[in-house]
């Protein structure tokens, strides 16, 4: 075990654990931040998505030896009320079915409106070409973030 | 064929998993108690997780001081006039939680933001069996809910009658008011909850609205769920944590009925955090501090494998065996243009996006559960039969459902908790990675069918023959289609993979097969295929669906060169539904251009949660024609994870277009449905754009003929 910092949601943590924990189960099994979901392990559904300093990142995939200063946003941290014109345009176009995928794909959304507040259908089809949603929730996904690049800044 | 050995845990799974009509019955006996009997003193459990369809919704809750109204155990309405609903039926995706409220909403009078719900406690004693398969939830819970709803506003209205001094009858509801005959005064329900609480419980069950009253059934609410759900609040099974909880996986036989000669944990004992090894029936379970170091301790692991009597079972042997348990067909009537065809179907995984999971609390007589399962009491009393302990002792939280799909009606992983948490005595959360899921589900059923059939001289079809040989399950297939003398016969053959019911269960298989015949029967008689359906079709419903399918994807409408249309109906579960899907070819490749589906499931409660099962489904017939299989080798499964049992991605989507319609006045069942008319569409777009045919899934067009 050794000591690692890092900053999720804009705060400091202090965790001790193994140097190649991935940084998903110390978000959900030492930070106690379960939103971020396991789905595979291996990189290879997204469900796990956060971003890092912005950019997408599966958390399953980084070792939280290897996060050092950059920060970490998870879906607890995306806005302070659940407002991220993405959660909204989740809600309104009732995306979720089962659920379990979609704060892998509303992160994914946030990191792409961010690089590209107006993603063409291209765009997205890039960004989720990685991201499994089991319950199809697919038609759904696209016309949400749509209308959320509508209003997103 | 029968000499293939057959695997020890064949078809049943636990808790009766294997029992797919299982219906969601408040028996009537238990309805009067719960309407005339049990009385206001009867709280409702756990009210610690709330969920409403408002963002922020579950928080604005003022608390005002004073008595909750509490008729039954259904439904409580609070000072605030907030009502929450008890929820019986688990959510897997399919929306019970939001469709059900609905029902109590509606009667009720209650606006949609002022309703919360909540998951029952799994107590059969309370309300009857609690479980999800066989698309039942609304067809079995319509009626009961608004009953319950309208009995529950009969004693608000009664509590205003009495304060009022006025003839209960000639008092209204609406938005969570009772209003007087002549609408001047009106007392909100949060108002009444004191009053109500000492009222009678009807004896008489109250009138239900009609259809034309209603605001909220057939018009549609957004999720309760969503709020958390798009927050990271929503608490799945995998997202349990109890004080003293440690965290378990298990390593499990490479080969349907493996079993273990030996293991060295040496090396798993010096990871870090693994506290414990213990051997259970399933395999061995590393105990660790925390998720990784269970993994960590598990990767450590050496296993010395006893492959036992599967050790040479393949893919290539299951084909064969099924292939050599066809029969002859009948011979075709004189004359008659005959046409023989067969189509091959691969096991298929269940592959919940949520990986199975369970935290287990075993202690001296008692145990308690936090899970996701489609079949909470039939699950508690697996529990309670396993320990040995009554089953009122095995408390059952049903978490959120990341997905079912019918995996969940088995219940390996709550059992592999139980046994480790007894085993180690502290409470545990086991979990399957998502390669312990592909490699140990029970399977959709892989199958073969063979057919011969025959045309006439006038393009009228003579003769149809179907064999469906499924490798586990059961069943035998039918036809929608007027075909005299139509023969159909359904056999098993005995493998050792375990196989289980997969949304739409043997439809998968049948209603795919038939449809990509009578398309090879269209074929021989020289008849648009829309057409020669149409024509042949018994049910009114079906023809509906599937002449509202071919307008709204414009059938007639000629296409671009190496573009195809295929089209495909199915009727079941109470429900119709037809697809109309559009795709070209460019080289090896398929793309999908637009899926075109139509339903009817009579009323359909909830508009948005019609259109999201039907899109979902939709998915779902995509993935499984063009992309996912499970294949066999070794006695074992070959696919890992999401890298080779590929599904469907935003980016290979076609553009989906729902219709609903109402064709009957009583709802039917939508989780299965949309399923099984999309993979023939797929074909027999497939055989439009290129003249060959499908004899295989999933679709590769190296392989067409
Ligand atoms: S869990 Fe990280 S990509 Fe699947
Ligand atoms: S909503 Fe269930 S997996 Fe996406």
């Amino acid at each position: 075990m050794s000591q690692f910092k890092i900053n999720v949601n804009g705060s400091e943590h202090s965790v001790d654990v193994a140097p190649d924990m991935p940084l998903l189960w110390v978000l959900r099994d030492v930070l106690d931040l379960t939103g971020s979901k396991f789905g595979c392990g291996i990189g290879a559904c997204g469900a796990c998505t956060v971003l890092l300093d912005g950019s997408e990142q599966q958390s399953c995939q980084i070792p939280v030896s290897a996060v050092g200063h950059r920060k970490v946003t998870t879906i607890e941290g995306l806005s302070k009320d659940g407002n991220h014109p993405l959660q909204r345009a989740w809600i309104e176009h009732d995306v979720p079915q089962c659920g379990y995928c979609q704060a892998g794909q509303i992160m994914a959304g946030a990191a792409l409106l961010k690089k590209n507040p107006h993603p063409t259908d291209a765009d997205i089809d890039d960004v989720f070409a990685s991201h499994i949603c089991r319950c199809g929730t697919y038609q759904r996904i696209r016309e949400a973030i749509k209308a959320a690049a509508g209003v997103a800044k | 064929m029968r000499h293939l050995p057959t695997h020890s845990r064949s078809n049943q799974g636990g808790g009766g998993g294997g029992k797919v009509s299982n219906r969601l019955d408040i028996s009537r006996r238990s309805f009067i108690q719960i309407v005339g009997g049990v009385g206001a003193s009867l709280a409702l459990a756990s009210f610690s997780s709330l969920a409403c369809a408002d963002l922020g919704g579950a928080k604005a809750a003022k608390l005002k001081k004073g008595v909750v109204f509490a008729p039954n155990a259904f439904v409580k309405v609070d000072p605030d006039g907030l009502v929450t609903v008890s929820i019986i039926a688990p959510d897997a995706g399919q929306g019970s939680r939001t469709s059900l409220a609905m029902l109590v909403a509606e009667e009720l009078d209650v606006d949609w933001h002022n309703i919360r719900v909540t998951q029952a406690p799994t107590d059969s004693a309370v309300y009857g069996n609690q479980g999800i398969g066989g698309s039942h939830t609304i067809v079995s819970l319509y009626q009961e809910l608004r009953e319950i709803g309208a009995a529950t506003r009969a004693m608000l209205i009664a509590a205003a009658a009495k304060t009022w001094e006025v003839d209960p009858t000639t008092l209204k509801t609406a938005k969570g008011h009772v209003i007087s005959a002549d609408g001047k005064k009106s007392v909100a329900y949060g108002d009444l909850t004191a009053m109500a609480a000492t009222m009678p419980l009807p004896t008489v069950k109250a009138e239900l609205k009609k259809s034309e009253a209603f605001n909220l059934i057939g018009k549609g609410a957004t999720r309760v769920d969503n709020p958390d759900v798009v927050t990271g609040r929503a608490k799945y099974g995998l997202d349990v944590k109890v004080p003293g909880m440690v965290y378990a996986v298990v390593a499990r036989t490479p080969a349907f009925g493996a079993s273990i000669k030996s293991f060295d944990d040496s090396a798993t004992k010096k990871v870090p955090g693994v506290l414990e090894v213990v051997q259970i029936p399933s395999g061995v379970a590393v105990v660790g501090t925390n998720t990784w170091a269970a993994l960590s301790g598990r990767q450590a692991l050496k296993i010395d494998w006893e492959m036992g009597s599967n050790a040479d079972l393949n893919s290539a042997k299951i084909t064969e065996a099924m292939k050599a348990a066809v029969e002859p067909h009948p011979d075709m009537p004189a004359g008659s243009k005959s046409v023989e065809a067969s189509l091959q179907f691969p096991y298929l995984a269940h592959a919940t996006m949520e990986p199975l999971n369970a935290v287990a609390d075993v202690q001296e007589g008692r145990c308690t559960i936090w899970t996701g399962s489609q079949q909470p009491t039939g699950h508690q009393k697996d529990v309670a039969g396993l320990l040995k302990i009554p089953v009122e002792q095995v408390t059952l939280n049903v978490m959120l459902l990341g997905g079912g799909f019918g995996r969940r009606l088995y219940d390996e992983y709550i059992i592999d908790a139980v046994n480790v948490s007894k085993a180690i005595k502290k409470p545990v959360k086991l979990m399957w990675t998502r390669e312990d899921d592909m490699k140990h589900d029970n399977y959709r059923p892989a199958c073969f069918c063979s057919f011969r059939g025959a045309v006439d001289g006038s393009g009228n079809p003579v003769g149809w023959s179907h064999q469906a040989i499924q490798a586990g399950m059961g069943g035998r297939p039918s036809i929608n289609y007027d075909i005299a003398n139509a023969s159909n016969k359904g056999h098993t053959v005995r493998i050792g993979v375990p196989t289980g019911p997969w949304r739409s269960v043997e439809n998968t298989l049948f209603n795919v097969a038939n449809e990509c015949f009578i398309d090879e029967l269209a074929h021989a008689s020289g008849k648009d295929p829309f057409e020669f359906r149409r024509a042949l079709l018994k049910d009114d419903r079906l023809r509906k669906v599937l002449e509202v399918a071919a307008e709204k994807s414009d059938w007639s409408k000629p296409l671009p060169a190496g573009h195809g249309r295929g089209i495909a109906c199915f009727h079941g579960y109470g429900s119709y539904a037809a697809h109309v899907i559009e795709l070209s070819i460019e080289g090896n490749k398929i793309r999908l251009h637009k899926a075109t589906c139509v339903v009817d499931c009579g009323i359909a409660v909830n508009p948005k949660g019609v259109e999201a099962q039907m899109q979902g489904a939709c998915t779902d017939g995509l993935s499984t024609a063009l992309r996912a299989e499970i294949t066999i080798d070794k006695g074992g499964v070959v696919q890992d994870s999401w890298t080779d049992y590929r599904w469907m991605t935003l980016d290979a989507m076609p553009k989906v277009e729902v219709t609903i319609l109402q064709g009957g006045d009583s709802p039917g069942g939508m989780g299965e449905v949309g399923y099984p008319s999309v993979a023939p569409a797929v074909a027999n777009a497939v055989f439009a754009a290129t003249g060959k045919r499908v004899r295989k899934f999933p679709i590769k067009v190296e392989e067409l003929v």
